[in-house]
């Protein structure tokens, strides 16, 4: 899907735990999640913290998608 | 560490009046067998049937198949850690029943999953329609927590195969087989010419109904270790997994698991078989290079010439093995990989999530998502409520008259990744 959304023009991020497979299906944008079964969240926290680390996937998605890339790129920390 | 394992092979399973081995037939007591098992607070109520190859039987859903073992010299118990104390076992002397199994089903937690066909065409998809299967079907209580009701049913199966394997504790076995690993230093020393191999054991260990315990540890919280093969034998590893069940390997898996027994027949004329490396298959990124690091590094520590790696599961699992398969080649190590494939019904997708030109040995046991239609059977141990929600099911899947279609995905065993059933793919 983020390699046809991104053929049609439209530059996609992709968020995933995996960023292995993410490399191997040739995204551009990779932003790493938290874990396989809760990508965006983490159960072992309360509501507020889990909305902060939301927010922060969110966040880094935006400014990746907003970055130019050369090449395919992990958006670390 | 070495081990002799006894066979005792059983002919026929029925229930009489006292719990026996007479000639080749077990004979079980079916309240001496509910007894052993216990009651817990958990579990509603238990049953259990019987059923033998080729009978029009449908066991579903299957949460996990065990053979029936005992220790009759030697350190430790079987199912360490679960059952017996923790000890560490893998040396003396065990006796199995052969051609039987325990089979635990019933209604398992959210995922309903597994399905054994006693005969017909979905018997040959299935390694367990050829073991008498005394089957026990737990129905747990409305209220109860999923964990509590998978450590309850996992626990009944492990009991039951327990108090089954004692009966073969004074019986003369029909066939003996004695497997040796020398600690690593002299086994090198003994084969110095021969290639040294070893295995590494991929465990499934991603959450509920999708874990692995090794001498009683969640297995998603170790970092790789070394262990004897013969371990495995006296149930060092245990199975809690058993969604998509065609490539989970149930417990009877790891204690018959037939890599390892390739590698000691090889072991000393081939190759100079020196071990396995345990590692697993967790959700979490770090985990899965964590555990890779250290299998490569293990590998290359052991000073090992060549590698097999196999997988339990597929998916992001994939990601796993082709991990310890780059790693360790990185460490000038050879690899054999294998796995299953999941390429669509018309088999023309991509096989698996991850690739890496460094995986270029490749054992495949088949494609999970080719369909089959099972026939209706005329008895059904279990339930059935579920088949249209199983992995590899579909909405209509249950059709009216009692047949289901389905990807063989759904097949306890079918796909299995240490090659413990008959499919395999061929590239031409």
């Amino acid at each position: 899907m983020v390699k046809e959304i991104e053929r049609a023009g439209i530059p996609v991020v992709h968020i995933c735990t995996v960023v292995p497979i993410s490399l191997t299906v040739g995204a551009n944008r990779i932003v790493p999640a938290i874990a396989i079964p809760h990508p965006l969240g983490n159960p072992a926290f309360d509501k507020d913290e889990q909305k902060a680390i939301r927010r922060k996937i969110v966040d880094k998605a935006l400014v990746a998608l907003t970055t130019e890339v050369d090449g395919q790129t992990v958006f670390e920390d | 560490m070495k081990l002799t394992l006894g066979k005792i092979f059983i002919e026929d399973v029925q229930f009489g009046k006292d719990t026996k081995v007479e000639g080749k037939t077990l004979f079980i007591n079916k309240d001496e067998l509910l007894d052993a098992v216990g009651e817990s607070e958990y579990i509603d109520n238990i049953d259990i049937d019987i059923t033998h190859p080729g009978d029009e039987v449908r066991i579903t859903p299957v949460k996990d198949v065990i053979e029936p073992r005992v220790k009759v010299d030697g350190p430790g118990g079987i199912f360490p850690g679960m059952i017996n104390k923790v000890q560490t076992v893998g040396s003396g002397k065990t006796h199995a029943l052969k051609n039987v199994a325990v089979v635990t089903a019933g209604k398992i937690v959210g995922f309903q999953e597994g399905i054994i066909d006693m005969t017909g065409p979905g018997a040959e998809y299935s390694p367990f329609s050829k073991t008498h299967n005394i089957v026990v079907v737990a129905n747990p209580r409305e209220d109860v927590k999923q964990y509590d009701h998978e450590a309850a049913v996992r626990q009944i199966g492990f009991k039951a195969a327990n108090f089954l394997g004692e009966l073969a504790k004074n019986l003369t076995p029909d066939e003996e087989i004695t497997y040796e690993t020398l600690p690593l230093l002299q086994g090198v020393e003994k084969y110095p010419d021969l290639p040294k191999v070893g295995y590494v054991y991929m465990l499934q260990t991603q959450g509920l109904l999708h874990d692995t315990y090794v001498y009683g540890v969640d297995a998603k919280k170790i970092i790789p270790t070394f262990m004897y093969p013969t371990e495995m034998m006296d149930g060092a590893i245990v199975s809690g997994n058993c969604v998509s069940a065609c490539d989970k390997n149930p417990t009877y898996v790891h204690q018959n698991n037939g890599i390892i027994e390739d590698l000691y027949e090889k072991h000393g004329k081939e190759i100079n078989f020196v071990g396995v490396i345990v590692t697993n298959e967790n959700v979490y990124l770090a985990d899965k290079e964590r555990s890779s690091d250290w299998t490569a590094k293990l590998t290359e520590y052991f000073g090992l010439d060549g590698v097999i790696v196999s997988q339990e599961g597929f998916g992001n699992p994939d990601t796993d093995l082709i991990m310890n398969c780059k790693k360790i080649e990185e460490k000038n190590i050879k690899t054999v990989i294998v796995t299953d494939e999941y390429a669509g019904r018309d088999g023309a997708s991509q096989s698996l999530a991850d690739a890496d030109p460094k995986a270029d040995a490749v054992v495949s046991n088949g494609n999970a998502n080719e369909v089959i239609v099972l026939p209706p059977m005329k008895k059904i141990i279990g339930m059935t409520d579920y088949v249209d929600s199983i992995a590899g099911g579909f909405d209509g899947s249950l059709r009216e008259d009692g047949s289901i279609e389905v990807e063989i995905q759904a097949i306890t065993g079918a796909t299995n990744e240490t090659g413990f059933v008959k499919l395999t793919a061929k590239e031409y």
